[in-house]
């Protein structure tokens, strides 16, 4: 099955999240926590500033929620017996994989994770000939995706998936333009500004932490008048993350980059919201974003560690009401 | 732009004034190996891999760092050049593990890919006791491991983690053959403020820092009958998986997936 099944489903989540505190005075800007590495970054140097991320759990820990639950519910497979594995481009997410709290299936959500390297060892351990490999698609019922998902992989994809379903869901209108350009690119630091019915929605992206250091300086200093920030620990976004094939230079970062926005531009589908294996889960099982099911299963918390330990009158988790 | 003109390997080039000489033999095609140089990132000029002849000059130069001067005439492939660097390489493997035959980076590894290209034919000075042993192996992150025994100490894993990431919690500590690249104070990687990025395991030339190898945990899995195997893969895996079976980054590892099926839920 697919990330980019639950890439999209985060994109419903965390769209109605960031609606939700647009039109309620929540904490702004929110940024978004799909990056374990960035996530443990802002834990340890901005715990201060834990709030403004969006609880919305990454892809990978909601797939692995629902692989334990929904999955297993419709297959009438005991989730015990459930080994649930990832293949991510990056090395952070075995870290994120072991936290403590990311286990609301009832057991670890995701079990083991496997960097894209780690992937192609086995391939060859076994011979595989990749020239006369099959062509299948991902199984269902957590297979099917669209456009958007598949740009989460390079930086400045998830703000453009989120507005995608955004600007729709708010205006109720279909975008002018599904391409936003502004935000695609190895520039550190994007800005965009658009349109959303009669609100300015200003945005920013940045990837590399260094990158990210600047922008949460500017919330720190009170300057940052952005309603939405995407953050990926890495220079490109996980195309060119830490687990992803060597040599990862510029040049084959953008490579990586021009495959994933032809991609998108080739699904027939490229709006999280008009995925219908998305609008079935939430038939079937979740109910809707932000719902009960999706608040236990699909957000988390985050804890507040310091670069050596625990500043002094910070909660111990962050929302600190969560209660997970 | 001011330039300056000089001749590398005979051949006469004008290039931008600051250049180095390596920027400046690549625009006429001439490469010059290097180790721990990273464009934009890491020139410090620690390996002399990059070593070249400038005439006049009274020792070899790094072509890394040292800048292009008007009427500078640079030899890239010497006599002197070649032995040096081929003495340098097996400086360098004199403390180093032999194993690439069980190593993560065999087959992709600069050091080796190194040693082919120079025909280092022979190590005539292993150090009988290495620097480091497999005791000091850090594997107490879930992410990534350190070995500090094939550390060839270019620094470009410090310069991402400081330059890059801005986390700096690694960095090159003590003297001599007791250098090593590792946290303050030797700390294990887990106990400090890593991100866990592997942006380090992406820049170092060698084995030295690798991604944690949960692959025999799969596989025993794969193994077990009572075993329900749910597998997930992420977005940016299917324009990279490609790489590890020689194709060209950016290639899509599966077409039939722009015409996904209808769901069957
Ligand atoms: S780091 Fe390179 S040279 Fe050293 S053992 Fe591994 S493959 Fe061989
Ligand atoms: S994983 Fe990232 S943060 Fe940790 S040492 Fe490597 S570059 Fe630095
Ligand atoms: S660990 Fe790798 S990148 Fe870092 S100094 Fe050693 S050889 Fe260079
Ligand atoms: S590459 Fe120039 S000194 Fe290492």
């Amino acid at each position: 099955m697919d990330t980019d099944f639950t890439a999209d489903l985060t994109i419903m989540e965390e769209g109605t999240e960031f609606i939700k505190r647009v039109t309620s005075g929540g904490v702004l800007p929110m940024i978004t926590s799909c990056s374990p590495g960035w996530i443990k970054y802002i834990e340890m140097y901005y715990p201060d500033l834990l709030a403004h991320l969006s609880t919305c759990k990454s892809p990978q820990q909601m797939f692995g929620a629902l692989a334990k639950t929904f999955y297993a519910e419709k297959k009438g497979i005991d989730p015990a017996n459930i080994y649930s594995v990832s293949i991510m481009p990056c090395t952070a997410k075995k870290f994120e994989a072991q936290r403590d709290e990311l286990t609301d299936s009832g057991y670890q959500d995701v079990d083991v994770v496997l960097t894209t390297r780690e992937l192609g060892r086995m391939l060859r351990e076994i011979g595989v000939d990749w020239d006369s490999l099959p062509e299948e698609n991902y199984d269902d019922p957590m297979g099917l995706s669209t456009g958007a998902a598949v740009i989460f992989g390079a930086t400045g994809g998830v703000m453009e998936a989120a507005v995608r379903t955004v600007y729709e869901i708010l205006t109720k209108q279909p975008l002018p333009d599904i391409n936003l350009t502004p935000v695609r690119g190895m520039e550190g630091i994007k800005e965009a500004t658009l349109k959303v019915g009669d609100l300015d929605v200003k945005v920013a992206v940045a990837h590399t932490l260094g990158n990210a250091r600047k922008l949460l300086d500017k919330i720190r200093a009170g300057e940052a008048d952005y309603h939405f920030i995407e953050i990926m620990c890495c220079p490109g976004g996980c195309i060119g993350g830490g687990g992803q094939p060597i040599p990862t230079n510029l040049d084959v970062r953008l490579k990586r980059i021009a495959g994933t926005y032809k991609a998108d531009e080739e699904l027939p589908l490229r709006k999280s919201h008009e995925n219908p294996a998305i609008t079935a889960i939430y038939e079937q099982f979740l109910g809707e974003p932000l719902g009960e099911k999706s608040h236990k299963l699909l957000h988390t918390f985050y804890v507040p560690r310091g670069v050596y330990s625990k500043p002094e009158g910070l909660p111990d988790k962050v929302p600190s009401d969560d209660h997970h | 732009m001011a330039t300056v003109s000089l001749t590398i390997d005979n051949v006469k080039v004008e290039v931008e004034q600051g250049s180095t000489i390596l920027e400046a033999a690549k625009q006429i095609g001439v490469n010059i190996p290097t180790l721990c140089y990273m464009k934009d990132i890491n020139a410090i000029g620690a390996c002399r891999i990059c070593v070249v002849e400038v005439q006049g000059a009274r020792a070899l130069q790094a072509a890394c760092v040292s800048p292009v001067a008007e009427g500078m005439v640079v030899k890239t492939n010497s006599a002197a050049v070649r032995a040096s660097r081929k003495m340098t390489l097996e400086l360098i493997q004199s403390n180093h593990p032999q194993e690439c035959n069980t190593c993560q980076r065999n087959t992709n590894c600069e050091l080796q890919a190194l040693s082919e290209a120079m025909a280092l034919g022979d190590i005539r000075f292993v150090r009988p006791a290495q620097s480091h042993s497999k005791d000091d192996i850090d594997n107490s992150s879930p992410s990534i491991v350190r070995d500090p025994r094939k550390c060839i100490l270019c620094r470009r894993c410090v310069a991402v983690c400081e330059k890059v990431q801005g986390v700096k919690c690694i960095s090159t500590m003590n003297r001599g053959f007791e250098t090593v690249v590792a946290p303050p104070f030797n700390q294990s990687l887990n106990d400090v403020n890593c991100a866990m990025c592997g942006q380090c395991s992406l820049v170092c030339p060698t084995g030295a820092i690798v991604e944690v190898d949960d692959t025999g945990k799969v596989w025993r899995a794969l193994d077990d009958a009572n075993k329900h195997v749910v597998v997930q893969t992420a977005p940016a895996v299917r324009v990279a998986i490609a790489e590890e079976f020689g194709m060209e980054p950016g290639t899509l590892a599966q077409a039939s997936w722009w015409q996904p099926s209808p769901p069957r839920l």
